[in-house]
């Protein structure tokens, strides 16, 4: 086996009583962009806080080519960062900030000009070197930040959650510009963010956190369609969930009986901690149909509400035990015209694309 | 008032039709208990004994009054110089340390400033004497031989000035030091730079106006003060504001005494001028 570019080996993390990070090990190839996806306080921040050096970690190892980096300070490691909030040095000016990293370094003076107009270029604010960064939009002190981090070419570059402070537009802008920098110059990129569509736009792999673990490792589409845990199933894409009862399970397949008495077989069980007789179905709301007469092994709702959104209807419905159900329909399905609220329909689905978590 | 305008920064504007009214008293005190005294003062500095620039050509121009200039200078150089180099990392500290612990220290801080001058004074001369607790702890570590001189001289006043003047570098820089986001910090650190690095080229230049004003501050309040020096200066090392209260209780002398007042007051009002211009602290944030 060829040596991982990046290696994150059990790292554990502990102030005190509390449990920051429980145990995280995770390879990273080159030229790869990573994320690291989790709810606030699930540990995805102090992992790379640990990699920065600004933390260490209270047992685990990180290697860089190989080498533990943990014995290397912050200064000295040659990884680029950006961070969550605008850590521009407000008394320097755009050109300056770029430049310092070379500074330090004591580059050459003629060479400094010209990785600093380049690297201004790659985040494409060529002329703004005479700038202050506080007569700067947050999107334009952003990309600053982006260019002073990798000017210095380091192997990898940290970005904790660098557009949580944008609005929406511009940050879908920032997103688009961070892919092209990412492809232009083959850095490998390790990304925090609780935005599970951001993640899912910029990453290669992403990283699924939740109290102090990585639940799952996986491109966007695995996690998506093949969840390992009823939290990564939860957080990524849209998701109902209904009660169901375990009738048998083998193989990794189950047979379940739903509430009002359908019976569904070969659905993918993921056995939790508790393996009780009771689990927890994942029904994407797009891969329910939805009939206003009774099909086989069909769930029966109650019409809640149905919503136009453009390109496709969101129908909300209710079981007979009272757990709602949302429904996604394309733009002009039939079903639609024959339904109204209020009205009783029957939801069906193939077991095989959904999951239960026991 | 020299002082607080500093911190203040800039000038507020009354706009509202007549709440002129209202600030009349407030004029009216300043003008009969600032500005026409120095109106007066300035005066008689240049009508007494006789009219003419004679008093302003005799401070200027003796050795004696020079030597008084030189000491005044010095010492409040010197105070501003090691007050801000002491007073900074207390400030830091006092800027990164947990709430609870950071308002205990600046409570005993303030506390020291509340104490009567006087009293804080006459504690340095029995610090700073011959056979004082500096001296013997000294001599008994065995860095020096034989007690220093530490008081009626110029040492003896630096130090006391510097321990009054402390608080008042420490208090506005802490302000500043806290409004500096300790990510910029770690920024700085993953771009390369070492502790000195981040120092010297980030964390120094985004506290300068703090240092500035504070230093302004103490320089200018030490260039008049009285007290400390004429207590732990002894006689020979005599210091601007002593020698104004010489002119005026010994010899009786306004004209050369008003002179002496007015030097000191250009000198404060052109520092606070250049401040203003290169230093607001509004203005670098």
């Amino acid at each position: 086996m060829t040596q991982p570019f990046l290696s994150i080996k059990g790292i554990r993390k502990t102030y005190g009583q509390v449990i920051a990070v429980k145990n995280v090990t995770l390879d990273v190839a080159q030229g790869e962009f990573m994320t690291f996806l989790g709810p606030s306080g699930s540990g995805k921040s102090t992992t790379l806080y640990i990699l920065a050096g600004f933390q260490d970690p209270t047992d685990g190892d990180i290697l860089l080519n190989g080498q533990s980096l943990l014995s290397t300070p912050s200064h000295k490691r040659n990884i680029g960062m950006v961070f969550q909030r605008y850590t521009l040095f407000p008394h320097l000016t755009v050109g300056e900030n770029v430049a310092f990293p070379l500074r330090i370094r004591r580059v050459g003076q003629a060479e400094i000009a010209e990785r600093v107009s380049k690297a201004l270029k790659l985040v494409r604010l060529e002329g703004f070197e005479d700038r202050k960064p506080a007569l700067m939009s947050g999107g334009q002190q952003q990309r600053v930040a982006l260019a002073r981090a990798l000017v210095y070419n380091p192997p990898v570059l940290l970005m904790d959650e660098p557009l949580s402070a944008l609005d929406k537009k511009l940050r879908e802008e920032i997103q688009f510009e961070i892919r092209r920098i990412h492809q232009e110059t083959g850095v490998t990129i390790l990304y925090v963010t609780h935005d599970q569509e951001e993640a899912l736009r910029l990453s290669d792999r992403i990283a699924v956190f939740s109290q102090g673990e990585i639940d799952q490792i996986g491109t966007g589409q695995e996690l998506y369609a093949n969840p390992a845990t009823h939290f990564v199933a939860g957080f990524i894409g849209d998701s109902n969930f209904i009660n169901a009862e375990v009738l048998s399970s083998a193989d990794g397949k189950a047979k379940l009986a739903l509430p009002g008495g359908t019976v569904i077989d070969g659905v993918p069980m993921h056995a939790g901690k508790t393996g009780g007789k009771s689990a927890s179905l994942l029904l994407r709301p797009e891969r329910l149909s939805l009939s206003s007469h009774q099909v086989a092994n069909g769930l029966a709702v109650t019409i809640n509400d149905i919503t136009f959104l453009g390109n496709n209807i969101e129908v909300s419905t209710r079981t007979g035990n009272g757990e709602s159900l949302s429904v996604r329909l394309p733009f002009g399905h039939e079903a639609i015209a024959s339904i109204s609220r209020g009205d009783q329909a029957w939801l069906s689905f193939e077991p095989k694309s959904t999951h239960a978590f026991a | 008032m020299v002082v607080s305008a500093t911190t203040d920064g800039g000038q507020r504007k009354i706009r509202r039709n007549g709440s002129f009214g209202y600030v009349v008293p407030a004029l009216l005190l300043i003008a009969f208990f600032f500005i026409i005294p120095v109106l007066m003062l300035l005066m008689r500095s240049v009508l007494e004994p006789t009219p003419g620039l004679q008093n302003y050509r005799e401070l200027l121009g003796s050795t004696t009054y020079l030597r008084v200039f030189m000491n005044t200078f010095t010492v409040a150089g010197l105070v501003t110089v090691v007050a801000v180099v002491i007073g900074f990392p207390v400030a830091w500290l006092l800027a990164i340390m947990p709430d609870k612990w950071s308002r205990l220290v600046m409570a005993i801080i303030i506390l020291s400033m509340w104490t009567n001058l006087l009293a804080r004074t006459y504690a340095w001369m029995v610090l700073l004497q011959r056979t004082g607790v500096v001296n013997k702890m000294l001599i008994n570590l065995g860095i020096i031989d034989k007690p220093l001189a530490l008081v009626n001289n110029l040492v003896g006043v630096t130090i006391g000035m510097t321990y009054i003047m402390l608080p008042f570098v420490i208090l506005p820089l802490i302000g500043i030091l806290k409004s500096i986001d300790p990510a910029v910090l770690r920024a700085a650190a993953l771009c390369g730079a070492n502790k000195r690095q981040c120092f010297t080229r980030v964390l120094l230049p985004l506290s300068l106006p703090g240092i500035a004003s504070g230093a302004l501050m103490v320089f200018v309040m030490s260039l008049g003060y009285y007290v400390t020096p004429a207590l732990l200066g002894g006689t020979s090392n005599m210091m601007l504001a002593e020698l104004v209260a010489q002119f005026v209780q010994s010899l009786v002398n306004w004209g050369m005494g008003g002179a002496a007042a007015l030097v000191l007051l250009v000198v404060t009002l052109v520092l606070y001028a250049v401040q203003l211009k290169f230093l607001n602290p509004n203005r670098a944030r």
